[in-house]
């Protein structure tokens, strides 16, 4: 079986993934790529690309096992420690529907509002800055018609007022649902440390730097971010970053539900 | 009385999902008709079981549940009967990417024809435009406000409906070269991802005529069919009180031809 995991600098989902295949003790093959060079559209010897193509996830890290792309962080995470250690998810089923729920809440509502976030501060002036010829190329390799849209805005820098406000609170309200969530003393969002905290993690990480304000009236969040990064999971993986601030790296994420 | 409560509208999409885990699990519930159409998900006493005015939900003893995938794993993991679940964890990765990418994805796109072609027509008729406007005004979550108002009111723009329709086309062709790989959706076993496309393509012979019929998709209709004529299917699809879950009957037809779009839109629900 040939087994690779392609991942960006270790921040967002990339972040979560490696961490969980830390805990995991699988030893699995990992390849870092550049994710606003495209890299992710062009990965060698994938014979079934659909999840890679069509993740609702956008650019998180990609897990190939015998030529099929498996992507979505949260399920990818939930692979590792189901074949490996087997030791982040709840065993009780009522607390297993609460890590999913607590996981979709931050997928659905806090990673789409985190990535346009952070591509605003960082993707946009990355892409802004290629070349037509590499830039057509990057575009030509994404399959997702709405992906590339998102691309696209990234590089030309449309992010308008409503959405961004709009985001500031999604981020808000995540790290508000963290610090209530840690009112009774617990280390660990679920009690016992499981994907929940990494997919968080991942996703929050770089936001004190971009929203302050955000964190500020929210100490256990800020004990717990310590503890996250601490874990020699989060070390382990924070140690495969190429750049000095892996935090601050970003690239197109899931789209804002556009339902509103 | 069962211990199980499910407060659910038609078998279809949302509701469907967990109606249709719990039947194929075997697991007795209390069926609890939610009128979405007259807006009894933001009367106060289904707003005391589920604070957000959204179906479904279940209780199980003093425990309330939502979110139709993740209740239909809930229900899979908590009682016993057939499993719904495949052993292998790569299949329950496949499974559970299949469940997001239609959740979150492809089904908002299906949803966006239904609620301007079934759920707004159907309400404002029944209600006239005061009426609704207060009962709109009476819903607990902002997004779920907006809908109701583009779908009473025809605010759906162009581009919107564009894109949802561009996305049901694409999906409709995922679909279908995904069940040319595999028995099941996603896996060799019926699972949860099964139940779940079940609930959100069973009427697409009839909704997207042009784009799934026998001739264009036949592993779409061969998939469509094996899980119609399930008993569980059977069981579900009798709770449905409205001409939306009626649409499955035409799974009953051994060929299915090509039709023009416009046909689906005719047909009630696109
Ligand atoms: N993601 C939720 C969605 C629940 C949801 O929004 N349900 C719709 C019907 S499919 C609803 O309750 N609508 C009632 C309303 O908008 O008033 C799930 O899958 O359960």
């Amino acid at each position: 079986m040939s087994t690779i995991l392609y991942h960006g600098e270790p921040n967002g989902p990339s972040l979560a993934v490696l961490a969980a295949l830390g805990e995991s003790g699988l030893d699995i093959e990992c390849q870092p790529i550049d994710l606003l060079a495209g890299e992710r559209h062009r990965l060698p010897g994938v014979t079934e690309p659909v999840a890679r193509d069509m993740g609702v996830e956008g650019e998180g890290p990609v897990l190939v096992i015998d030529g099929e792309a498996m992507t979505e962080s949260v399920f990818i995470a939930q692979y590792l420690d189901e074949t490996g250690a087997n030791t982040l998810q709840p065993r009780d089923a009522y607390a297993h529907w609460q890590m999913l729920m607590w996981c979709r809440r931050i997928t659905e509502r806090c990673a789409p509002a985190a990535a346009f976030l952070g591509c605003k501060a960082q993707a946009h002036a990355v892409l802004s800055a290629m070349d037509e010829t590499p830039w057509g190329d990057v575009l030509a390799a994404i399959a997702s018609e709405d992906l590339r849209g998102r691309w696209s805005a990234v590089r030309t820098g449309d992010f308008p007022e409503a959405p961004l406000t709009d985001s500031a609170n999604k981020v808000a309200d995540a790290v508000a649902m963290v610090e209530q969530q840690l009112a009774d003393g617990r280390d660990w969002l679920m009690g016992d440390l499981t994907v929940a905290d990494f997919e968080t993690y991942g996703w929050l990480a770089g936001m004190p730097a971009l929203l302050p304000a955000a964190f500020a009236a929210s100490p256990r969040t800020a004990a717990w971010l310590d503890r996250v990064r601490t874990r020699p999971s989060v070390q382990a993986a924070l140690a495969r970053a190429a750049t000095v601030n892996p935090e601050a790296a970003w690239a197109p994420g899931p789209e804002i539900n556009r339902w509103g | 009385m069962a211990e199980v409560t499910l407060y659910h509208w038609e078998p279809n999409a949302n509701s469907g999902k967990p109606m249709l885990a719990l039947m194929e699990k075997g697991v007795a519930f209390d069926s609890h008709y939610i009128d979405m159409l007259n807006f009894e998900q933001h009367r106060p006493e289904y707003l005391a079981i589920n604070p957000q005015g959204t179906i479904p939900a279940m209780t199980y003893g003093d425990r309330v549940l939502v979110e139709s995938t993740a209740i239909m794993e809930y229900v899979n993991e908590q009682f016993a009967g057939p499993d719904l679940m495949p052993g292998d964890a790569r299949d329950r990765w496949r499974i559970r990417w299949w469940m997001k990418f239609m959740d979150q994805w492809l089904a908002p796109s299906f949803s966006m024809f239904g609620w301007k072609y079934f759920v707004g027509p159907n309400a404002l008729a029944a209600h006239g435009q005061e009426k609704i406007e207060a009962q709109i005004a009476r819903i607990p979550l902002p997004e779920r406000q907006t809908a109701w108002r583009k779908a009473v009111f025809g605010l759906f723009s162009e581009a919107e409906m564009a894109e949802s329709g561009r996305r049901i086309a694409v999906g409709i062709e995922m679909l279908e070269r995904e069940l040319g790989k595999r028995e099941w959706l996603a896996s060799d076993h019926y699972s949860l991802a099964d139940v779940n496309g079940f609930n959100l393509a069973y009427a697409l012979p009839l909704s997207q005529p042009h784009l799934s019929n026998d001739d264009l998709t036949p592993n779409i209709m061969r998939w469509l069919r094996a899980i119609y004529r399930r008993p569980a299917t059977q069981a579900c699809w009798k709770l449905g009180r409205t001409p939306m879950a009626s649409r499955v009957a035409i799974l009953e037809q051994d060929y299915i031809p090509p039709r023009a779009e416009a046909e689906g839109i005719v047909s009630g629900v696109r």
